[in-house]
Parts: C-alpha cells; structure tokens; sequence
C-alpha cells in the first residue's frame, strides 16, 4: 500500500491537529439551558432510573468521542489517497476504438449494434481501475480521438456519448496507425476493438500495421446477418440527348437466405419504376434502365421486402443521385460560313448559338464577353478571347494560343489521348485529313491528338479560359461526316462548362470528394442531408470534402470578394447526391475475430463494474454512512 | 348598601393607595373585579338554594344532630352515630335514615391558602386561581354566617385573617388574598402544626394548595385531621405543568428549593414525567379517598364559578 497524495508525515501532522481540537471541543461542553420547574421530587423519580444506566451513558459518551475521532482519521487516511502498489504500477492505457461504420446501424442487437457498442465501452470505462487511463476514438473513414487520454469516467462517458454513426466504411488500418502512435512509449498499452468486425486486412498502402508492445483486444457486436442492399446506383444523361437518361443499380442480397424484396426507383419524389426482386443468397443482380425521361433532377432508389419487414441493415436500402443539371450555354461561332460546323451544332438544344463573320466579330471587340464559347472556324482573332475558345484551322501570327508550324501532308490521329473529355466516345483514328498543320503549345497544354509526333489537337488553358486548338480544317477530312464530330464539339463544350460527361451522378460515402466549384471560388458553404450547415476548404477549384452521409448535398461557393459566405449568395450552387454502395459494409454478418499484425485480437480482460480501485473513495463512503449513523444516533438521543 | 357598590367604593379605595407593590401574584389589582364579583352574588344565591333543599343531607359530619331543632333527614352511612337512626322511618318503610338537627352554634370555615414559590411559578397563574376560589367560599360563608378566618402558608403559617362573620367582611376578606404575596418552600406539616395550635375552635379547614410539598403532602392533611379539623382539600392543577416545554439538554431548578439536576430531555423522558404527573395526582386523590376527605381538583383553566358549583355538588362544604 502507497500514498498517492499527501505524504505520510502530512498527514499524521494533520491528524494531530485536527484530533487535538475535535478534543478540546469534546470537552468544551455547552453550557447547558437553565429552566425553573415548579416541583423538583417529581423529576427526581425519573431521573432515579435514569442514574442506574449512567455508567453507560459515560461509555456512550466515549464511544462518540472516539467515533468523532474514527471520522476524522478517515478523512485524513482519504487525503492519503491510498491504493495497492500493484495497482499504481500496472495502471493500463488503453485507446478503445469505436467502429462507427454504416454496419453499425445495424438493427439485429437493440438499439443497434453501436448502441450496443455504447454499452460495452460503457461497462468498460465503470470497470476501470484506479490508475488506468482510456482514450475513445470514433473509428470510421476516418479516426476521430473524442477527448484526452484519461481515467476519469464522466470525462470517459461524455466522450462516448459523441460518437455518432455515419454512413462509411470503417478505415480500420488508419484507426490501428493513430491507436498504436497514441500508445508508442507508453507501459500497458492496449487496443480495445469494440465493433461487428467486417474491418478487412489491417494493411494499407503503406504495408500492414505494426502493433509494437501493444496488446490488441476485441469486443464483438451484433449477431444479424440478413441484409439486402443497393451496392452500385448510377445516373447519366445521353450525351446527345440530354433530355434523356439512363439509370444502372446493383442489389445485393449479403444474407444467408433468399429474400424477396420490391425495388422502386423515384424520380423528383414520383415513382419512375417498380420492381419485384427475388434474390438468392449472396446473388448480385444488376439492373439497367435505359432512356428514361422528363423532368427529373433528383433520383431515388428505395428497397423493401415484400412482408413489409425492414432488414437488419436499413441504411443501405436507400441510394440517391442527381442528374447533371442543364444550362443553356452561349456559344458564339466566328465564321465565314461552315454548314457543318452549324449543323453539329443544332443537335444540342441547349446551346444558344450565335453566328457571325470575322469582320463583324473584329467590329465589336473582337473579345467574345457575354459567351462561354468562341468557336473560331477557320478565322485567327487579332487577340485571344477573354472566354474559352475552339479554334478550328487557327493562322499565325494573331491570338490563337498555340504556334502553327509547318504543313503536314495528309495527317491523321495516330496517337490519341483518350482519356480527355473532348474524345470521349469517339473514335477518331481513322478520320481521313487531306492537309493539316503542326501545332505547337505552351508547357502545360495538353496535345490530344498527333499525326507522327506532331501535335494536330491541342488542349490546354491561357489566362484562366480553356481552349481547344484543332490543326486541320474540318472540310478538308471526312470528320463531319462522322458521329465522332459533333462528339468532339459537345465533349469540347462541355468540358468548358463543366457540363462533363463523365458527370458523377453520387459520390461514395468515406470517400474524400472534391467537387468543382470553379477557379474563383476560395470557400464553399455545404448544406449536409440532415440539414445543418459547414465550411469546407476549396483546392484547385474544388471543394474538398470527407463525407460520411448518404443523401444529398448542397454546395454553395464563396467567390472571395470579401464578403464571405454571405456574399456568395448569388454563387451557383452545386447539387449532388452520396452514398454507401458499399457491399463490404453491407455484409453485416458479424466477425468472430479480427486480425492484425499476425495476432488474433484477444478478450477484454481485467475489467470489474461497480469496482472502483482508489480506496478514497470508499473511505468517504465510511465517513458518509458514520455520519449518517451519529446523526441518527444523536437525534434519536441514543449517544448523548 | 349592595355587595357591588361596596366592593367598587373598596376598588376606588384600593386605587388610590399605593399600589406600587410588585406582586409575582401579578395583576391582583384585577383579580376581584365587577365580574367576579356578580359572580359572587350568583353563587350565593345558589349555595342558598343548595344549603336549604336537599343537598344539605350530603356533608356527613360528626356534628350533624347536636342541636335540638330537627332539620331534616339523609341516608344511614357506615359510621353514623345509630342514636341518630330514625326507627319510626325505618318502622315504616324499611329504610335507614339518619336525623338531622340544625347546629346550634356557626360554623368555623378556615382557609389555608397554600403561598409557596410553586403556587406561583409560571405567570402565578395558580395562586390566583386559589385566591379566586378562596373569595368564592368565603363570601359564600360569610354569606351562610358562618365564621370565616383565612391563613396563608409556605413551611410556616405566614400571614392570617382574623375569623369574621357577616357579608359585609368580603372586602376584608378581598384586602387579606390582594396583599397575599407567593415566598418560601413548601411544608404542609409544620404549617399545619402551626395552624392547629393557633385555631383551637375545631371547623372545616380548606386547604387550597398545589401539594407540591417535599416531605409530603399527607402530613399537612393528616395533621388537620389528628386535630379533629374536618379538611376540605381544593387541589389546585396546571395541566401545562404536566406537558413542560422542554427538549435537549437542560438544566432543570426547582423554583422554591433551588435544587439543580442535568437532564437530558427527550420525548421518552417526557412520556415519563406525564405518567409520573398523573401518578402523583392520583397518589393523592386515592389519599383523600381512604381518608373521607373532601377533595376536588381545581383546573386553572377551568372557570372558577364551575369549579365553586362542582365543590357545592361534591359536597363537605358548609354543612
């Protein structure tokens, strides 16, 4: 047995003080009340018996001063603070990791299974002893420390009480990094696991996690394992008919027994489509809804099971996205007169085409401010456009952004970059070019296209406007005579509006999203499903972001005039859609253990509820229920 | 003149002199006041009526039937004197009957008002009644021409009355019980002693006292009887005296001896000097009991014109 607190001299010093006055008041006794009677012999004949019993009452007099003493050594021994040496050396450190993932919300244990998870923290952190310590860490897509190192347990349980569930998978091998760097150089180190214990490999990129001295223990939840879910939603418009478009989802039955479940597929709130599912256990069954139309922005995706019940796992029955929103974009072509270019054009009702000759164009600025578009059909501004630009056959000297060189003889795209937008869904190696010239770009452009090395499509950007630069005159090939061509010229278009393509109808919950915002934005607001609003940093034009909720999201831009959010009312605001599409997440069959490192975690061990190790804390536990004793005892004159 | 314009010209009287006289009776100034005073008359006229109809036949005396006039007759009681018996009655109905003759001399009353410390303790509350109650039966006697003396008494005879007849003398009376002042301890048996060798004329001796005698209050009552006095014992109680307001630890005194004791008072010990309270209450009613002595328990909170009718009702007093 040790002292923690004062040291023993202290205390005996305390003691002696404090008895020597809880003496001197003992026999400093209080003047007693005089009262007159009329008639003492009436007295006396009580006060006969009570003289028998006088030994006594002196004894019980004692008793309380020595009672009075007992409270006080009490006291004094509790500011000691004694514990067993044993229990202040071996004093454990523990990080308890509280698997938050979409799995969690699993309803198969009551509430679910991270309330459960609750719980057993909870039963955790009362059965800690007197010198350990615990830090709790929401473990998700991210780790999440909730508060200090500590042994305090209402510090302990406020912090579990913030974990909250999300809608990711959980990043269990960066939740082992952050616990093992919080227990490096630290005796009695242990990591306390408490989830269902679908974690996958304890490995990242960076190789397996090392757990060092660290011993690894894990709680297990839940005991379901029925669960039907939407693993793959995706939405898209055609690219040459943008009032239609087309819908793929995935459901996946990770269950032990064949479910019989209804798909319904909402667009704006209305049903679009419905569908009886029977799937086998463990089955895949993809689904495919092609040229759907109307008005349609949002998308839903609803999954029930015939009975009506809800399975195990509600969080993934549900899947959102958002159709690319359609805008009609300003497209000026300078021209002497191309029925080809006119007619790609026209094919695409959103674009408000505006057509007229170099002269005309040189006559009003020859800038092209108030278009998102120049198309420049052979004709070479005297100055490059302050807007995003195609120039199709450009002429040197003049404003186009590239250099054109030397002639090339009957060029043709031997070497593609077919992952840029523009050539998306083209197919241009065999397109036949009479002549052509040889462009050549800045550092930073991006050739797309060359005919034996020398680059004859170029894409890049000058001046925060993008352009694409195309080194032949479409009249001299059988490019018009393509579907490749009016491809190529709405790609083009729409990589400059953003209107992309390869748009992401949903992001993936746990993923970290970088949605574009546009160059000048240097803040975004982001409104969450649940309606609560929150700042997130813009990078490169994108609004980076770790969601971890399914639904959908609002992001409004801060151009950064100074005015903050609130001057960036009349931002555009960006919609989109997340969700779990996770089919590990979605097997919610619970795991037996879990590995890292090589080890099979362990059981919880050592952890007593109701048992706490400081022995002060009982010591004033005596002293309350001595006290309680005395006063009893006194008011009902049984010590005096 | 009339008993109330006497005793107010008495009052008027009494105002006009000093008064300066610190009373722990307290307020005796007002004790024998209009009211009390009409209360008086009242009941003189019921003892009137009482004395002359058919309670007279209730106070047994030995001195009943030493006159020659015939008065009246009442029930043979074990004792009697059998040559009073009336065998013509007895001849004819079967009864025994007792004859009774009118005294031929008056009767003595004398009134021992106990003026201990105890009888004042408190707000005096119980000497004041006993001066109420001794006004009341004097007047009363005065009234029936009887002679009337008044003692008052702590461990000695303190202060007397000489005896007195006629109703005219309650203002004597009146002046004597106002100028009675509470002093000294307790002791029924010397005074009593005292009493005895002063009045050697035998009459009802009316003890009016709390009994709170030490050494007991059966010798103050036995000394009158041995000396062939008929005692008439008017106990006078305070029943606050039997719940006292005390609680925790006390320092008790007894307000005539002085004697200190250290008690710790809880409900118990309370619960305990109730039942000793009642037990020495009772202790001396079982006392006058086996004696045959007249006794009546005199409630402070009781009115006194109450308590004067239940003495008449009780009987002993007068003849």
């Amino acid at each position: 047995m040790i002292l923690a607190g004062l040291p023993f001299a202290q205390l005996a010093a305390i003691f002696a003080v404090a008895g020597a006055a809880v003496v001197a008041f003992y026999i400093l006794k209080l003047r007693r009340r005089t009262v007159a009677i009329p008639f003492a012999p009436l007295w006396q004949r009580i006060l006969k018996d009570k003289e028998a019993t006088s030994l006594f009452s002196k004894l019980k007099r004692l008793l309380s001063l020595l009672l009075q003493l007992a409270l006080l050594l009490l006291l004094v021994v509790a500011l000691g603070d004694p514990r067993a040496a044993a229990t202040l050396i071996k004093g454990r450190n523990l990080v308890v990791l509280v698997d938050a993932s979409a799995s969690m919300q699993a309803t198969d244990v009551a509430p679910t299974r991270l309330g459960a998870a609750k719980d057993e923290v909870k039963a955790l952190i009362r059965g800690l002893g007197g010198s350990d310590r615990m830090l709790i860490a929401q473990m998700d897509a991210m780790v999440t420390p909730l508060g200090p190192m500590s042994g305090d347990t209402s510090e302990l349980e406020r912090a579990l009480d913030e974990v909250k569930p999300t809608d990711a998978r959980a990043d269990f091998p960066r939740a082992l990094r952050f616990a093992t760097d919080s227990l490096r150089g630290v005796d009695n180190g242990e990591i306390v696991v408490v989830s269902d214990g679908n974690l996958g490999e304890a490995a990242d990129a960076s190789g397996p996690v090392h757990l060092g001295d660290a011993k690894l223990a894990f709680v297990p939840v839940g005991k379901g394992r029925k669960n039907v879910a939407i693993t793959e939603f995706s939405v898209r418009r055609y690219p040459l008919d943008k009032s239609r478009y087309e819908v793929m989802l995935e459901v996946t039955n990770t269950g032990p027994d064949a479910e019989d479940v209804e798909l319904s597929l909402l667009g704006d709130g209305q049903l679009v489509d419905l569908t009886k599912l029977r799937l086998k256990a463990g089955e895949r069954l993809p689904r495919f809804y092609p040229s759907l139309s109307g008005a349609s922005r949002t998308l839903e995706a609803k999954l029930q099971r015939l009975d009506g019940s809800r399975d195990d796992l509600p969080a993934d029955d549900h899947a959102y996205a958002l159709l690319p929103e359609r805008r009609r974009a300003k497209v000026l072509v300078v021209t002497p007169g191309n029925t080809y270019l006119e007619a790609a054009l026209l094919l695409d009702e959103y674009l408000d085409v505006t057509q007229m000759g170099p002269r005309e164009f040189a006559a009003r600025g020859g800038l092209g401010s108030g278009y998102e578009v120049v198309v420049f059909d052979a004709v070479t501004p005297a100055q490059p456009p302050k807007t995003n630009a195609i120039y199709i056959d450009p002429r040197s000297p003049g404003g186009a952004p590239v250099k054109v060189e030397q002639e090339l003889a009957q060029p043709g795209f031997d070497k593609i970059d077919r992952k840029h937008p523009t050539v998306r869904f083209t197919a241009l190696d065999d397109v036949n070019i009479a002549r052509g010239h040889k462009l050549a770009g800045e550092a930073g452009d991006k050739v797309v296209g060359s005919s034996g090395g020398a680059p004859i499509l170029i894409a890049g950007a000058r001046g925060g406007s993008k352009f694409v630069a195309l080194g032949f005159d479409v009249r001299d090939s059988d490019l018009p005579l393509r579907v490749a061509w009016p491809l190529f010229l709405l790609n083009t278009i729409n990589w400059f509006t953003d209107e992309d393509a390869s748009y992401l109808s949903s992001f993936r919950t746990g993923d970290v999203w970088r949605v574009p915002v546009g160059a000048q934005a240097t803040e975004a607001r982001l409104k969450l499903p649940g309606g609560a609003e929150e700042s997130v940093p813009v990078h490169e034009g994108r609004a980076v972001f770790l969601g971890e909720r399914a639904g959908f999201y609002e992001l409004r831009p801060s151009l950064g005039t100074g005015a903050g959010a609130n001057g960036a009312d009349d931002a555009p605001v960006t919609a989109f859609a997340a969700n779990l599409l996770d089919e590990t997440e979605s097997t919610i069959a619970p795991a037996a253990e879990i590995r890292a490192d090589g080890k099979v975690a362990g059981k919880v061990e050592g952890f007593h509820v109701g048992v706490r190790r400081e022995i002060w804390i009982y010591l004033l536990l005596a002293v309350a229920l001595l006290t309680a004793v005395e006063w009893a005892t006194y008011h009902r004159r049984i010590t005096v | 003149m009339g008993l109330l314009s006497g005793l107010r010209s008495l009052a008027t009287f009494a105002s006009g002199a000093p008064s300066s006289r610190s009373s722990r009776g307290g307020g005796d100034d007002e004790l024998f006041d209009d009211d009390f005073q009409r209360k008086l008359e009242y009941l003189a006229l019921v003892s009137r009526r009482v004395f002359a109809g058919r309670m007279r036949a209730e106070r047994r005396t030995k001195k009943s039937g030493s006159g020659v006039e015939f008065a009246d007759h009442r029930e043979y009681q074990p004792g009697d004197d059998f040559r009073y018996l009336d065998w013509n009655v007895y001849q004819r109905f079967g009864r025994l009957l007792l004859r009774l003759y009118e005294e031929e001399e008056d009767l003595a009353i004398y009134f021992i008002v106990d003026a201990s410390g105890s009888m004042a303790f408190g707000d005096a509350k119980k000497l004041r009644y006993a001066k109420k109650i001794c006004a009341a039966l004097a007047y009363v006697g005065l009234a029936n021409l009887d002679r009337v003396a008044i003692v008052s008494t702590s461990d000695k005879v303190m202060d007397r009355m000489q005896e007195t007849r006629g109703k005219a003398r309650i203002f004597k009376v009146f002046r004597f019980l106002r100028e009675l002042e509470p002093a000294g301890t307790t002791d029924l048996g010397d005074a009593m002693k005292t009493f005895v060798a002063q009045h050697k004329r035998r009459g009802l001796a009316v003890l009016i006292s709390d009994l709170y005698d030490p050494a007991g209050f059966e010798r103050g009552i036995n000394v009158l009887r041995y000396n062939k006095f008929d005692p008439f014992v008017v106990h006078v109680v305070d029943p606050s005296e039997e719940r006292p307001k005390l609680f925790g630890d006390v320092l008790l005194y007894d307000c005539e001896t002085g004697d200190e004791r250290e008690v710790t008072v809880t409900a118990k010990v309370l619960d305990r000097f109730r039942e000793v309270y009642r037990e020495y209450l009772a202790e001396v009613d079982r006392f006058c009991a086996t004696r045959q002595v007249p006794y009546v328990r005199a409630d402070v909170n009781v009115a006194f014109d109450e308590l004067i009718l239940r003495i008449f009702r009780r009987g002993g007093f007068l003849r």
